[in-house]
């Protein structure tokens, strides 16, 4: 008896686990889809831009009281709201696609290096340096590159008794540019909710987007951009002036803002990844089908953004005096690139079918 | 004896097999329609397509890749500066992004940062190798910006006038012709100066174009329209001024330029303003704009970056194809080859013998041009000669990426110029050797008509 019993558990074992229902790639993961791509175009990409479109206000406030009244602490004021403004924007970069750079919000704002002698002969010429004049200057000389330059000098350090009237005019109209043309076009670009807005399109990716026809898309674009930032930091400007022991030619060099631009725009990656105020990321759709890949793509991205700590010198010194901390960051950044282009591109396309 | 007899059956036995079993080319279905660039072929649809590096560089190419990429995206300064400097004194723009977005095209406007078309300019007749006669004080193209303290050449304000072209099944569609008026020269104009407009064409398989065999391209030559299809085509050959040598011209809208070397740094010093080891003189040698600059060092741009540039256009990956088994793209590739659009834009060849990157060796390709110049009609001519090119003649357009335009470019624009917005407006411009193949686009069914329009979108 026991042993038919058996049999009969056997036997229904085997049929319940031929019936088992097939799992497919697209299964239950399609609201978890929509609620990251809600997600990150709400709490991550609209928020950040926010966040700078609040920052350039500020910066061209300050900036304008600096020109109405040049002292001490109103150019300590716009520096810091200058530094402020970097911080956001540098995190910001972490999906560096659409608007930013389709419209050239990109290049009109952070076009490296900055035209010096072009610069010297446009404030020494009749040039009036309106605002218009400012977005018909090249990009060289527009954006947070030529404005740092105005407002901290070239490595001797910025004193207000330098500030001229002409260098204040021409301050004032490049923190407006960056503002009004700018800034806050992007800010609208992805926050109206016009049905051809960018903003719009990330959202219905999918689903009537003519730029994300699939969801797929949306993703592959958002690792990309993710990638893309690892690339630029960890092979192009934390590399180049390392390989070349050259502190010429780095980000920041005169608000000694290297580091920090560097370690914000991986902290960009890591804001996709994770989502920001209270909203989902990309983790959780990874999480919900390979714990493992989240998990390694998680500690990837906290070992590079940590290492950024053991960099105690400005990036400008350390070049020359903290050459094995570089290196390992460099190593932790391109680990991560590593991870993004192959696991989670790969994770993308396998699961990421609609 | 007998064994002699067994021997040698066996042998004619395997012999006979052998030749049976001689390896023949694949049909074309035992090929993979998507990967247009063979080995060099990758799969991305993103606003990125058109940027990869081709897969499988050694990581010593890989790195050479990433610094020509650099190097290519580098903006460049006025001189005398300690980097990146050479811009100018009179130029098109500041760096081959600006122009090349994204690596695709760039945007049908001149004088501005993001300004992507140029006018070329020359005089009647022909300099002494056979190539278009540059203007005393401008040279063969119109430089429109200059550094603080220089003139531009000119100014280019470009307008449209709008018309219709009517299908006979009634349906309507609107175009824009160009027009280009050049003002405010810095010195005079000769009245007789013929002007060609010319949009920054996409990069993609540049390399592949350089690495066609010229036999390839010759065998499309049609001498005297034997076939009676209308098309005839022409090599244009062209001097090289690095080489000292005439050779088959490759790139450029007229064919006007045959290696990739020659043509990346003649965009430098042209549209840069930035001096090489190739184009050794300034645009503006022998002008007054040379009195801007001082304390500039020739060369601007050092040799190794000049050829980092050029291994990374060279090594740009061809994006492939979508949607290939959609029943509409299938329908619109048949129709495609079906109304002869095919006897130009050739869909398939086989790529020449490069042992220094496998990727591009010996690869089968779908590039969708044939190289050859051909008479586009009054419509779309420039009436200024090129080497053999005459002002009716523009090359055939490769169409390999051409569907990811609008992902990499936001708005897509065709044609020499950029005046078509649309695959159907660019089209509808066509005439000349192309008037027969546009006709019967225009007699198809409007739904035949979107089928060939979703098959390009899927190059």
């Amino acid at each position: 008896m026991r042993k038919r019993f058996g049999f009969l558990i056997a036997a229904l074992t085997v049929s319940v686990a031929c019936h088992k229902a097939p799992s497919t790639p697209t299964d239950g993961s399609t609201a978890i889809e929509e609620t990251v791509i809600k997600d990150f175009k709400n709490n991550t990409a609209i928020s950040q831009y926010s966040n700078l479109n609040n920052a350039a206000v500020t910066l061209n406030g300050a900036i304008t009281n600096l020109n109405s009244s040049p002292t001490d602490a109103n150019l300590a004021t716009a520096q810091t709201a200058w530094k402020n403004m970097r911080h956001v924007w540098e995190q910001s970069e972490g999906f560096l696609f659409g608007p930013v750079e389709d419209n050239d919000y990109d290049p009109n704002t952070d076009t490296w290096p900055t035209d010096y002698v072009q610069l010297d002969s446009v404030l020494a010429s009749s040039n009036a340096l309106q605002v218009s004049d400012i977005a018909n200057l090249q990009q060289s000389m527009r954006g947070y590159h030529p404005l740092e330059y105005a407002i901290f000098g070239r490595g001797e350090g910025r004193t207000v008794a330098q500030l001229t009237p002409r260098l204040l005019q021409y301050a004032t109209s490049l923190s407006s540019d960056i503002l009004y043309n700018n800034v806050q076009p992007l800010y609208e670009s992805w926050s109206s909710t016009s049905s051809d807005s960018y903003g719009q399109q990330v959202l219905n990716a999918g689903n009537g987007s003519t730029k994300f026809p699939k969801k797929q898309d949306l993703f592959l674009a958002i690792v990309g951009a993710m990638s893309d930032i690892c690339e630029e930091v960890g092979n192009g400007k934390m590399y180049e002036p390392f390989a070349a022991h050259d502190s010429t030619i780095t980000e920041s060099p005169y608000s000694n803002n290297t580091s920090s631009d560097f370690k914000d725009n991986i902290t960009g990656v890591k804001n996709v990844y994770f989502g920001l105020n209270g909203g989902t990321g990309l983790k959780d759709l990874v999480a919900s089908k390979n714990k493992n890949l989240d998990n390694q793509i998680q500690t990837a991205i906290n070992t590079a953004i940590s290492s950024f700590d053991n960099i105690t010198d400005t990036y400008e010194q350390a070049i020359f005096y903290q050459r094995t901390q570089i290196q390992q960051t460099m190593d932790a950044i391109n680990a991560l690139k590593d991870l993004l282009d192959n696991d989670l591109k790969n994770f993308i396309t396998q699961y990421v079918q609609d | 004896m007998k064994k002699f007899y067994i021997i040698i059956s066996l042998i004619v036995f395997v012999a006979a097999f052998s030749m049976c079993n001689k390896a023949e080319v694949f049909s074309d279905s035992g090929y993979d329609e998507r990967l247009s660039g063979g080995a060099a072929t990758i799969f991305d649809a993103t606003s990125h397509a058109l940027g990869n590096a081709v897969n499988g560089l050694s990581a010593r190419d890989a790195r050479v890749h990433d610094l020509g990429d650099q190097t290519f995206s580098q903006t460049f300064v006025a001189p005398p500066s300690p980097i990146f400097t050479g811009l100018g004194p009179i130029f098109n723009n500041i760096s081959c992004v600006n122009c090349h977005r994204h690596d695709g095209e760039g945007l049908p406007t001149a004088g501005s940062s993001n300004s992507g078309l140029l006018v070329r300019l020359s005089l009647p007749g022909m300099d002494e190798n056979g190539g278009p006669l540059a203007v005393p004080g401008f040279g063969l193209q119109l430089q429109d910006q200059a550094v603080a303290g220089a003139k531009p050449e000119a100014n280019i304000i470009i307008s449209y006038v709008d018309s219709t072209v009517t299908y006979p099944d009634g349906t309507i569609v609107k175009l824009s012709k160009p027009s280009y008026n050049i003002q405010n020269p810095y010195t005079a104009l000769p009245t007789n100066c013929m002007f060609s407009p010319r949009l920054a064409p996409p990069l993609v398989g540049m390399g592949f174009l350089e690495n066609i065999p010229e036999s390839t391209i010759l065998s499309f030559v049609d001498n005297g329209d034997k076939n009676g299809d209308g098309i005839t085509g022409k090599a244009n050959y062209v001097y090289n001024e690095y080489t000292k040598k005439t050779e088959l011209g490759r790139f450029g809208l007229k064919a006007n330029t045959s290696t990739l070397s020659l043509q990346v740094a003649t965009a430098y010093q042209q549209d840069m303003g930035v001096t090489s080891y190739v184009q050794t003189a300034e645009s503006a040698y022998g002008q007054p704009q040379m009195s801007a600059v001082n304390g500039d060092v020739q060369p601007e741009l050092v040799d190794s970056l000049l050829n980092y540039v050029v291994f990374y256009v060279k090594t740009l990956a061809v994006p492939a194809r979508r949607n290939v088994t959609d029943a509409d793209v299938k329908a619109g590739a048949t129709l495609f080859n079906q109304i002869n659009c095919s006897g130009c834009h050739r869909p398939t060849m086989q790529s020449g013998i490069d042992l220094t990157l496998s990727q591009i060796n010996n690869q089968r390709i779908h590039p969708y041009t044939d190289l050859l110049v051909h008479d586009m009609g009054p419509a779309l001519a420039d009436n200024r000669p090129d080497f053999l090119a005459n002002g009716n003649e523009w090359r055939t357009a490769p169409l390999w990426g051409i569907g990811l335009l609008d992902l990499a470019n936001g708005t897509p624009y065709f044609l020499h110029d950029g005046r078509a917005r649309s695959f159907e407006e660019a089209i509808l411009w066509h005439g000349g050797e192309a008037q027969k193949s546009k006709t019967l686009f225009m007699q198809l069914t409007s739904s035949e008509r979107n089928q060939i329009l979703k098959f390009l979108q899927s190059l």
